[in-house]
């Protein structure tokens, strides 16, 4: 475990930094709605009738007017942008910043198995996660029951739940590249969560596409399709937790059979 | 733990990287106790060596045991036995010089705090200064105190005194030698060949991946002769000697010898003679 607390420790600063960032953005975006009421409640008709993008932000499911409608169309799409960049910053690093630093071989000469180091890492990530998304989503609740505005405590929590799968599969994905390159790829783990963000949106308008919400996780955790129908959608899932745990095992194969960077 | 008449035990050991040639089919035995260098020039395969004994690289061929312990089945418990110190030391940059060496026998889930503040002391270190603000030499002795707080039973030093002033090299050699007093067995790698006449009971030498001689350091001085440094016909000579003096000296019949050094050579024309064969 002390290898999970030292994890803890270098990435707190990292933690905080994009915890107040978008705790800022979410929360400041649910007090805004506040002052936004009545103009968002006239403007509300004409965004649901915006066509693709419409459907895209799904304002075409969930009305504007309601705080529910604003949470789901607006708020998600912060929330779950900011964390998945968060989630797969912290994992594109977790392992190849040991060797992109230079310190991989004070790691792997103490008496600890790589196994050991991948899964205390992993778990390190895992608790960063949950941790991150338990504080926004308390920091979330607090302000909209603040403003009694709190809608359906039951989907707000299932819209959280998929939330942090798809953060999860995210980072796992990140994670497995970080156990296979030996330089950190920021870049590529930053466009990965960018690009999947974007593919959800693109498959939403074009019918062609419509297949790429088996691949990207933003798909399943779409506020305005769980607020709109109540429901998770246990297929898409389904494939993204079984993403996530491929993930973990190429990683941890390719991590044994590696070999460590002076 | 079966007693182990070697502490490394290398049987034809095989690395090879993508583009470049590690090691090819070395084998070797470093004796328990023994104080044993490694010599080669950059690139000889002397790291390849050391982080495949440690488990850092994956090998092709070969087999290694260490302290009787298999290196890649039995590789944690034999990690516990062995102090490393790479050749360039690199910790978490934000970390203390304290709080580095305490998490290093954390790592090994031992109470090392006697022996670190010893060596801390002996080697004037300043536990409380960041790595990033460390020079080398001030991260080296971080890496001698984590790898000798937890007295292992054999080191594994990688080029250990680049980066130390002479009276830090000299200090850290009195520690080798204490602790190989006490049984700690010592293989070291080096550039720095007077050191290894000095300290080092064992030599072996490597050269494009291949071990081209081990022995011990007497012997080898022996089996290398006589270093022969003259001034014949006006121009200087120096060649290292093994033959019958009587025959040498008959050569020079007929050749005007105006000045003429006959002596032990030192390491360095040892070891330079494996390389300009």
């Amino acid at each position: 475990m002390r290898l999970l607390r030292q994890e803890l420790k270098i990435n707190r600063k990292t933690f905080m930094i994009w915890l107040l960032c978008i705790a800022f953005c979410s929360v400041g975006c649910i007090v805004l709605y506040h002052s936004l009421e009545d103009s968002v409640k006239e403007l509300a008709d004409s965004y649901s009738n915006m066509g693709a993008m419409s459907q895209a932000i799904g304002m075409d499911k969930l009305s504007l007017a309601t705080m529910e409608g604003y949470y789901g169309t607006e708020i998600a799409i912060v929330f779950n942008l900011g964390v998945a960049m968060f989630a797969a910053l912290i994992g594109i690093g977790m392992l190849s910043k040991e060797e992109n630093g230079h310190t991989a071989e004070f790691l792997n000469a103490l008496p600890v198995s790589r196994v050991q180091i991948y899964f205390e890492k992993y778990a390190g990530l895992l608790i960063m996660i949950v941790l991150f998304n338990l504080i926004q989503v308390v920091l979330n609740y607090i302000t909209i029951v603040w403003m009694n505005q709190m809608f359906d405590i039951d989907i707000f929590v299932k819209y959280h739940i998929a939330a942090v799968l798809m953060q999860v599969e995210i980072a796992s994905v990140c994670y497995m590249i970080s156990a296979i390159t030996k330089r950190t790829l920021l870049g590529a783990g930053l466009g990965f969560a960018i690009l999947m963000f974007g593919l959800e949106m693109m498959c939403r308008i074009i019918p062609a596409i419509e297949d790429a919400k088996y691949i990207t996780p933003f798909y399943y955790c779409n506020a305005a399709d769980i607020f709109s129908s109540g429901k998770l959608d246990t297929t898409l899932l389904g494939i993204g937790c079984g993403v996530t745990v491929i993930s973990i095992i190429i990683g941890v194969l390719a991590y044994q059979k590696k070999d460590i960077a002076a | 733990m079966e007693t182990a008449k070697y502490a490394i035990d290398i049987q034809n050991l095989t690395k090879k990287y993508r583009k470049t040639r590690g090691v090819t089919g070395l084998t070797l035995q470093v004796e328990e106790g023994d104080v044993f260098g490694f010599l080669g020039p950059n690139g000889a395969g002397k790291s390849t060596t050391i982080r495949s004994i440690l488990g850092l690289l994956q090998y092709q061929e070969g087999e290694i045991n260490v302290l009787g312990m298999d290196a890649k089945k039995e590789r944690k418990k034999m990690l516990m036995n062995i102090g490393y110190l790479p050749s360039e030391v690199m910790f978490y940059p934000t970390m203390k010089a304290k709080d580095v060496i305490r998490y290093a026998a954390d790592m090994r889930q031992m109470d090392c705090k006697a022996e670190a503040e010893m060596l801390c002391e002996r080697l004037q270190i300043n536990g409380e200064k960041r790595i990033e603000e460390l020079s080398l030499g001030n991260r080296k002795k971080i890496g001698i105190v984590c790898a000798m707080q937890h007295r292992p039973k054999l080191f594994i030093l990688d080029e250990p005194t680049s980066g130390l002033d002479p009276f830090m090299q000299a200090e850290f050699f009195k520690l080798i030698m204490e602790y190989n007093k006490m049984g700690t067995t010592c293989f070291l790698s080096s550039h720095v060949l007077t050191e290894i006449k000095k300290y080092c009971k064992h030599v072996a030498i490597i050269r494009e991946g291949q071990l081209v001689c081990t022995d011990t350091v007497e012997n080898l001085t022996k089996r290398h002769g006589k270093s022969v440094k003259l001034v014949k016909d006006g121009v200087m000579e120096e060649f290292l000697y093994n033959g019958d003096l009587n025959v040498l000296f008959q050569s020079f019949a007929g050749h005007d010898i105006s000045d003429i050094v006959i002596e032990e050579p030192d390491m360095e024309e040892i070891f330079m003679s494996y390389y300009t064969k």
